[in-house]
Formats: C-alpha cells, structure tokens, sequence
C-alpha cells in the first residue's frame, strides 16, 4: 500500500528540552494510525511538525510522497485536522462554522452546500444547526469539531486526542464515525492516552514516551513483545505466605502480589497457567472468590517498556 | 479575496456583541454626555439680561450708563437691565436678591457683587473692557486732540455687541476638539478588530488561527479578507457617528463631505493596521493585548485632547513630533483643519502621514505575518 506519511529522524527542542527526539513514523494508505503515549510524550508536537505549524531542528517530513511545506498547498487541500481544543467560531452557528471551513478548501458554491450537509449528517447534528456553539453540550460541540474538520472530504485525517473530556455515549459516537471515515478510505493518524480507544480503532500503533517511539507495530505485535502472557485474579479470603511463596515458584510465572484479598498473578505465555494454580489451591483447601483472567495490554506493554504506567 | 469568506467573517464580526457596543454605542454615548454637558456653553439662549444697579455721579454725563445701556447679548436682548439708584438702595437690592451686581461710577468704577457666577463674570469683565477702552480713548486724545473731529473713535465707543459679536458662526474651538477627538478615537477604535483579525489568522495566538493556518489558503489573501469585512463593519460605526455629530447633535464638520469621508476611510485604515500591528508585536494572551489596544488607544486619544483639549495645544507646543505620529491626533486635527482653514494644506498633511503611519504599520506586520511556521505554539 502507498506510503501517506513518512517521518524520518524528526528532532525538535525547546531550547534545552527535547520535545521529539529521531522520531520515526510510517502510516500507509488505508491505516488508523495510533498514537499512544502519556500527556506531554511528544504527540502533537508530532502532529504540528507534520503539518509544519512548528519548525523542527532535524529530520524530514513527506506526506502523499511529497515533502511537507508551509507552502505546500496541494498537499494540504487533502488534509482534515481534528484539534484537541474546540477551534470554531463563537459568533457563527452549526451550519455556518462548517461551511466556513469547508470553504477554505473548496470554491465551489454548492459543492460547499452539498458538503456541509454531508457533514452535518455525519456526526449527526441536523438538530442543532442554528445553534450557537456556546449552546453545545462538550460532546455536541466535539461531533461540530469533526465535522469542521472533515467536511472536505480529506485523503487524511489527522485527530489529536478528540475525546477528552468527552462524555462515554459521544466518545462512543466518535469512535464509530473514525472507523466510518475510514471505510470510506481516509487514511487516519489518531492521537491519544486512553489506550482503550487506541486499542479499539487502530490497525497500527506507534507507542511515544519522551519524544521517542518505543514500540511500534500492530496491537498483537506489540503485545508479543512482552513477557506476560496472561493475567490471572484470584480473590483469596486468607492467602498465607507459604501459598503465594509456593505459586511464585511456579513455573511460567513472573510476579505475584496479594493486596485487598485479591491474588495478582502475572504469568508468561504459556498453556494451563490458571489451571495449574487452581489445582494447587484447591489441593490446598484455599477458599477462592471470583477468578478473572485477562490479556495483556497496551498499558502493560509500555509499563514494562519504561517502567511506568501510561497514565501518570 | 472570496466573497463568501468576506460574507462569513463579516457575520461573525457583527454579531461581536461586545466589540459593536464598542464601537457603535460607546460613540454615541460620549456624544451624547459632551453634548449635555458642554453644549450650553456656546448656546446664546442661556445668557439672560443681568438685573444691575448703577450708582452715578450728580450732574455728569455718564459714559459707563451709557455703554451699559446699549451693550446687548443678541440682537434685541439687551446685557443689562439697569436702574439708577442711590449707594443704600443698590446695596438694599442686593441683599434682597433684586439685583445682581451694582456698580458705583468714578475715576476707577467699583462692582458689588453678591456672589461668583457666570452674570457676575460677564459683568466684571465688561466693567475691565470699559476701563481698558477708558484708558485707551484718553491715551488716544492726549496724543491726538482732533480725533473725536476725525471718527477715530466711533467704533472704540461701541458697546452694542459685547457677547454676541464674539461668535461668528464657529463653535468655541474648545468643544470643537473634544467632538472631533471623540471622532477620530472612533476611527482609530478600529484596532480592536485589526486585532481580532490578526488573532483569528495566527496558528500561536489562537486555536481557530492554528486550523486556517492548516488549509490550503495563502494566509494573506485571508487576512485581506478578513481585514475588509472588518473595515465593511466598522466604517458603518464611524459613519453611524458622523450622521449623529452632523444631525442630530448639530456639530460642524465642515461642507466638505468628500474631506470628511477621506478622514472616516483613512482614520479607520490607520486603526485598523495599528490593531494588526500591535497584535503581532504583543506577546501576551489575547484578553491582555486587548486591553493594551484600548489602552493606548485611550492615551493617543488624551494626547489629541479627548479628555483635555488644552492637551492638544501643550503637545503640539512641547513635543511636536507626539502630534504628528499620534493617529488620533491626525484625524481630529484633519476635521479641524478642514473645518477651518480655507485651504487644503494642513488637511492634505496630515492625510499624507495617516496614511504613511498606516502603509509603515502594514509593512512592519506583514514582514512578521508571512511567517508560516512557528517556534512554539
């Protein structure tokens, strides 16, 4: 598939600080790309060094095969951008925000139209097109951010962190109308720190910690590169030293910890790990409660890649 | 430049609830204080005859009665409603409100008065005129025997015009300043939406200038776009103040409509690449540039004598260069040299440096507005 955006070695500082350091990124035609990291790891420095909103001491950017410019007009009339932060006129209602923007890519007059309403069917804001943005819930006004932002019909769409603080039944809604745009063949680069939503959407994840990539790959390949296979619960009323002495011995597993009644057993990959410390608790007469038995995720991914969670 | 972005803009900006209060009512309002509070100064209709008593000398014929009597304020009001009486009787009046002032005749005439106010200023000082001209008539006399013979001083006598001949048609120039600087701070107000615009464009200012910046449109053609919907809107506030100087209120601006409609198109461009530039140069948060904006809008105006018309004269006299880059100042200095002065020299110059002030901002803005990438945003 065609190579959309190419990022070589992008180096930016301010002044002593190293906001991107060598970032390397590829998204191919087609992708939801994920951008994963924690607030301030570097990801929309990323996204405005590659729509050359910011300058950057190092490195190359292409989008389309072509190098990225501040002039690079051609280029840009392809690109829909979701900013993190509402940017929309206060003073222009629903309809007219969008046909604004809309009409800064498109000249035609009912092209314009047709569009916008396309739009406004979009993110499902017919209702409320003579509204006022200030009149907007948080999640409305997120649905008219979008839509601003895509009502051209862009080759690529780039969305930086769109659903914070965004309700659970919207951040739903613009999930879904991401993978929509998607089948509708827009290429899409989706920055977050929830790992849930990245872990839902995207085919391919960069992982960004301190202006670096430290993993990249698919969701499955980034999952195989860590030594946990499985994580098992076990609420335990009274678990002895010897009992978790003895699990930790077991074969495969890798850490246990006991807090709050709860056994927390990480065990590498492998068949019959819950199965085997079943059998001993019960050989054992230990009381068991629940059993809950998960795979690992993007959170476990990066927490044993630099040794802290995604969240802090 | 494309109309539907011009249409667009213009919408936003006029529905700037805040900004057209600003700029359109805020005129007005000011106006409308002036007007209460200066208008009756230079109003005819507020002077009333002065009740006032004269204590003369037995058996003279007495010039100062005589000046008294004829001195009018307009044509058939008489200054002076005068009754000849004795010293106990004028002072009698006095106390009991009846008259005003009284005045005992002599070789230097002396005023009573009760209290300060606007009749009994008129009066001292038509008393100081009689003296003045007293003194000049013996000096006149005394070096030119024959010039009673000669009508030398026919006119000197003259009294019946005291008040009135002093206006010829022009409003006090003092009030004049106040309404034209009043006019001219509306002009250059126009830099609050030069800021607007300037801020609305810039990808580090703002988050809408940050999604502009990223389409396809060349940001100047935008700007222009965007700075003609804001000039469209806010020429309507200079004009909307004009009509209601002009008409309402009555102020004088003149008969030449195409000088004051350069004044209005000039002072508005000169506001408006003043809020452009201004909103490069300041680094602070949109709300401080604001209030910066206002600010020095504030103090050119006090400099062009909004708030103090004597201020105009002690800058042009102390520091002269102030007046002549000072915006506010070169538009109400335009209105009044158009207003006054028969020839068109003192207008055309200060045209000539509004507009260079405005061709020099513009440049300076946009050696920093092609810019197209950004150090931090």
């Amino acid at each position: 598939m065609n190579m959309i955006v190419k990022v070589d070695g992008l180096v930016k500082r301010y002044d002593k600080l190293v906001a991107l350091d060598h970032l390397n990124l590829e998204v191919r035609e087609g992708d939801i790309y994920g951008l994963l990291g924690p607030n301030g790891s570097g990801k929309t420095t990323a996204i405005n060094c590659i729509l050359s909103l910011l300058k950057y001491d190092k490195g190359s950017i292409e989008i389309f095969g072509k190098p990225m410019k501040p002039d690079s007009y051609d280029i840009k009339k392809d690109i829909g951008i979701i900013m993190q932060n509402v940017a929309v006129f206060d003073e222009l209602t629903v309809y007219e925000n969008i046909e604004y923007f809309c009409s800064l890519y498109i000249k035609d007059k009912a092209e314009i139209k047709r569009l916008t309403q396309e739009a406004i069917d979009f993110v499902s804001l017919n209702d409320y097109i003579k509204f006022y943005p200030k009149k907007l819930s948080g999640g409305l006004l997120r649905r008219l951010n979008i839509a601003c932002g895509i009502a051209h019909k862009p080759k690529l769409i780039i969305l930086d962190e769109p659903t914070v603080a965004v309700d659970p039944q919207s951040r739903n809604k613009i999930l879904e109308g991401i993978m929509k745009l998607n089948e509708e063949g827009a290429t899409i680069i989706y920055t977050s720190h929830y790992m849930e939503e990245v872990e839902k959407i995207c085919s391919d994840i960069a992982i960004i910690d301190k202006g670096r990539v430290i993993a990249k790959g698919t969701k499955d390949e980034l999952k195989a590169m860590i030594s946990t296979g499985e994580k098992i619960s076990i609420e335990i009323y009274q678990a002895g030293d010897e009992t978790i002495e003895h699990i930790r011995s077991m074969p495969n597993v890798i850490s246990i910890e006991y807090d709050n009644e709860i056994l927390e057993i990480k065990s590498g990959r492998g068949k019959n790990n819950l199965v085997s410390v079943l059998h001993y608790l019960e050989e054992n007469n230990v009381n068991i409660g629940r059993v809950i038995t998960e795979q690992p995720t993007l959170n476990d991914v990066f927490l044993e890649i630099t040794g802290k969670e995604l969240r802090d | 430049m494309s109309f539907r972005l011009y249409r667009s803009r213009l919408k936003a900006i006029i529905r700037n609830k805040e900004n057209v209060f600003w700029s359109y009512m805020f005129p007005l309002l000011l106006a409308s204080l002036f007007y209460f509070a200066f208008g009756n100064l230079w109003n005819n209709e507020t002077f009333e005859t002065i009740d006032i008593a004269y204590v003369g000398i037995d058996n003279e014929a007495d010039v100062l009665l005589e000046a008294m009597k004829e001195a009018k304020i307009s044509e058939g009001t008489l200054l002076f409603n005068v009754v000849v009486v004795n010293k106990d009787a004028a002072a009698q009046s006095l106390e009991n409100g009846e008259i005003e002032a009284y005045i005992i005749a002599g070789e230097e005439p002396v005023l009573f008065v009760k209290e300060n106010g606007i009749n009994e200023t008129i009066t001292k000082s038509f008393l100081d005129s009689y003296s003045q001209m007293l003194t000049l008539v013996e000096t006149i006399m005394m070096n030119n025997p024959t010039a009673i013979e000669e009508g030398l001083l026919d006119d000197i006598q003259n009294f019946d015009t005291f008040v009135y001949e002093e206006k010829t048609g022009a409003e006090p120039e003092y009030l004049l300043i106040y309404f034209y600087a009043l006019f001219a701070f509306t002009c250059i107000f126009a830099g609050t939406w030069g800021m607007d615009e300037v801020i609305n464009i810039q990808a580090d200012m703002s988050i809408t200038g940050a999604r502009v910046s990223i389409s396809p449109i060349h940001k100047m053609k935008l700007l222009f776009s965007n700075m003609f919907a804001a000039f469209t809107a806010h020429i309507g506030s200079v004009f909307l103040l004009l009509f209601f100087l002009k008409y309402v209120l009555d102020i004088s601006f003149g008969d030449s409509f195409l000088g004051i409609s350069i004044i209005c198109v000039m002072g508005s461009l000169a506001g408006l690449a003043q809020g452009v530039f201004l909103g490069i140069i300041l680094k602070q948060k949109p709300a401080v540039k604001a209030g910066l904006q206002v600010t020095i809008t504030m103090l050119e105006s006090f400099l062009a004598g909004f708030m103090i018309a004597d201020m105009k004269y002690i800058i042009a006299d102390k520091a002269p260069i102030l007046s002549y880059i000072n915006p506010v100042n070169l538009v109400s200095d335009a209105l009044y040299s158009l207003y006054y002065y028969e020839t068109n020299e003192r207008f055309l110059l200060n045209i000539t440096i509004l507009g260079s002030f405005t061709v020099i901002l513009s440049f300076l803005s946009y050696l920093r507005l092609r810019r197209r990438t950004y150090a931090s945003i």
